[in-house]
């Protein structure tokens, strides 16, 4: 099947967007290459520290008038911004496919996801009410109001360019904030497109505004005193030892969702054929570049003898392992291709890496993703097979850390106490699926494990727009979650009114 | 080659709408006896092939198996339908073409159905009730054949 048209011809320059207008950067300018041809597709600013602080400038400057702007219209500039994207949904997905690798079914998803978030936004009019209680006490009332609070900063990932900062952005603007984002410099392409489409959608200048870079504007973001809040989704060590601890230091309101290392736990009386397709997509979708990926997937000989679990352990491990090697890998505008390659070079050598240490450490490798076969011609330097590993435990490297990457973790438990004590020996509490058909067991799950997404025959557990996004331990830091009510409360200060006339 | 995405299959199947919507406005040109129905017809395919990307574009979400839908796979190669017509070709053997097309578009989407059911429910949900419109046409062009 022919490969779908490119929508980027020539190299782009990705420009900075600061109050309303296109600000070419005064940094280095670095480039971004699509993973699947590694070819240049565009030039992107390493923005100085100035032009952040000029950032928030526009944005703060922005701010009174926006927060008097009447939450209605608010919502119709949102509503202006989704048609948009709506009509441009095919050029916004085939862009990631091009910046980041993903394929287009998955890219779709992600454009799918974060207009949804949008869509949740636009009903800010009734989101942001506050609530109220006459007589208190004699002839006194109470209300609450909610109340924006100024200029926030979203720093956003490289494995979902699109959606990630719109799980924050919609609600920010929609509660009268004003929002300056840092796209990941790996993929900066859809969020210049994202405020593109927030231009012509009426938005007031220094409402939205955008800065790209790196580590620079990071830490200017972290220090300016004019930056209320901070939303950023990446690795654990820096959500929580930079984001949050500097956040704490500077008294800015925080959502930091770090990484993951996600269980699936398949029960003897699962669906199999379900639960393997569901397992491919869990593992091996976005190239296991996502927080919600499964990343050890564990087979549970609840109730079974030692011969019946050893033949459920097989059934279950070779559907897995043949349905992984069938998984046609390939560049992500190919309709037909199931996987991409990995966002860089550097990623598939940290995850080559892991495969490396799974052997040293004693796993079996059943299916040796690193003999990478493709789906047309392409240079192999970021692509890697699906990888399956057996006899793994949770001490061991590959069982342990966040891998990143198509690899699969397969392990044992006699038992779902067992299994759940495997998770929870786990720092990360991100997402956690059970796979089975016994209710009983479901339930136990969803009550005792210890991860904020849990999933019942479920392969990623990601949270609609109307639901926040959770995570525990090690995987956020924060108290609010991004998308639907929690992320209006995140974005508002509630304000406490007792009133009495005399 | 076997379709296994939700990306593939969508595709696959709005050209044939497309194509077999071509097919009946020359058939209905040609054809001033069956005029209303290739008529019919060729609109009704417009509306199916708006009815699949809803379905697809409205549901597709990175949490579905979208990548991984359609099991062992689609294969095109079985659901080849003629859509050109010889000058010489008669009314009545219009018809017979118009009909085999129909059981070879009706097979697609029935088989299309069962492969993907459970995982993204719009899709299959869709795939049958358009399926079941190809039906119908069958019955039609039954009808007409018998005279």
């Amino acid at each position: 099947m022919a490969v779908l048209e490119e929508p980027i011809k020539e190299i782009l320059t990705v420009k900075n967007y600061i109050g309303g207008e296109w600000v070419e950067s005064k940094g280095e300018l670095i480039d971004v290459v699509n993973p699947a041809t590694c070819k240049v597709i565009a030039k992107v600013p390493i923005s100085t520290k100035d032009e952040l602080d000029e950032a928030v400038k526009a944005a703060k400057k922005a701010f009174p008038e926006w927060r008097k702007t009447p939450p209605l219209a608010r919502a119709r500039c949102l509503f202006r911004l989704k048609q948009l994207m709506e009509e441009r949904f095919e050029e916004l997905s085939r862009i990631q496919t091009m910046e980041h690798g993903k394929t287009i079914d998955e890219s779709r998803g992600e454009t799918r996801r974060g207009i949804e978030n949008v869509e949740v936004a636009t009903g800010i009019p009734s989101l942001m009410m506050g609530y109220n209680l006459e007589d208190v006490a004699f002839g006194i009332d109470e209300y609450v109001i909610r109340q924006p609070l100024g200029v926030f900063g979203i720093i956003g990932p490289f494995n979902f360019p699109f959606m990630v900062p719109l799980w924050f952005a919609p609600y920010a603007v929609a509660t009268g904030n004003c929002i300056l984002i840092k796209p990941s410099s790996e993929d900066p392409i859809s969020q210049m497109k994202v405020a593109e489409m927030v231009e012509e959608a009426g938005f007031p200048p220094g409402v939205w505004n955008v800065v790209n870079g790196g580590r620079t504007v990071v830490s200017a973001m972290l220090e300016h005193p004019d930056i209320v809040g901070i939303c950023f989704v990446g690795s654990t060590p820096v959500a929580r030892d930079v984001i949050y601890k500097k956040c704490g230091e500077t008294g800015k309101r925080v959502i930091a969702q770090g990484g993951a290392k996600n269980f699936l736990l398949v029960m003897p009386d699962a669906d199999l054929e379900r639960t393997i397709a569901a397992c491919m997509t869990s593992f091996y979708g976005n190239t296991g570049q996502r927080c919600l990926s499964g990343a050890n997937l564990v087979i549970v000989g609840e109730g079974l003898s030692e011969h019946e679990y050893n033949q459920f352990y097989k059934k279950v491990v070779n559907a897995f392992v043949d349905a992984a090697s069938k998984i046609r890998v390939g560049y992500g505008l190919d309709e037909t291709v199931q996987m991409g390659p990995l966002r860089d070079k550097e990623k598939k050598e940290r995850v080559t890496r892991f495969i490396e240490t799974g052997i040293k450490e004693g796993a079996k490798l059943t299916l040796d993703g690193r003999k990478v076969k493709l789906v047309g011609e392409w240079p192999h330097d970021c692509f890697l097979n699906p990888t399956v590993f057996e006899d793994v435990t949770p001490d061991m490297t590959i069982g342990r850390e966040e891998i990143f990457g198509p690899v699969a973790s397969i392990m044992r438990a006699r038992s779902l106490d067992e299994a759940i004590e495997m998770i929870h020996s786990n720092p990360y509490g991100n997402a956690a699926s059970i796979f089975t058909s016994n209710g009983k067991w479901a339930r136990e799950f969803r009550y005792r494990v210890q991860c904020g997404n849990i999933g019942i025959n479920i392969g990623i557990v990601a949270p609609m727009a109307f639901f926040p996004f959770s995570g525990m331990k090690q995987s956020f830091f924060g108290i609010l979650h991004g998308q639907g009510q929690e992320a209006i409360r995140f974005f508002t200060e509630s304000k406490v009114v007792i009133e009495r006339w005399f | 080659m076997l379709l296994n995405t939700a990306s593939a299959v969508i595709s696959f199947l709005t050209k044939l709408e497309e194509e077999t919507a071509k097919f009946y406005a020359d058939l209905a040109q040609k054809y001033p006896e069956g005029k209303e129905t290739f008529t019919f017809f060729s609109r009704d395919n417009q509306k199916n092939k708006n009815m699949l990307e809803r379905a697809y574009y409205g549901v597709i979400t990175d949490a579905l198996e979208a990548c991984f839908s359609f099991k062992e796979g689609l294969n095109p190669e079985a659901y080849k339908v003629e859509t050109e017509i010889a000058e010489e070709t008669s009314y009545f053997d219009a018809l017979k073409i118009a009909l085999k097309t129909e059981e070879t578009i009706y097979k697609a989407y029935t088989d299309a159905a069962s492969l993907s059911e459970a995982l993204m429910a719009d899709v299959p949900q869709t795939l049958r009730k358009i399926a079941n419109k190809r039906d119908e046409r069958i019955a039609k062009l039954k009808a007409l054949i018998k005279g």
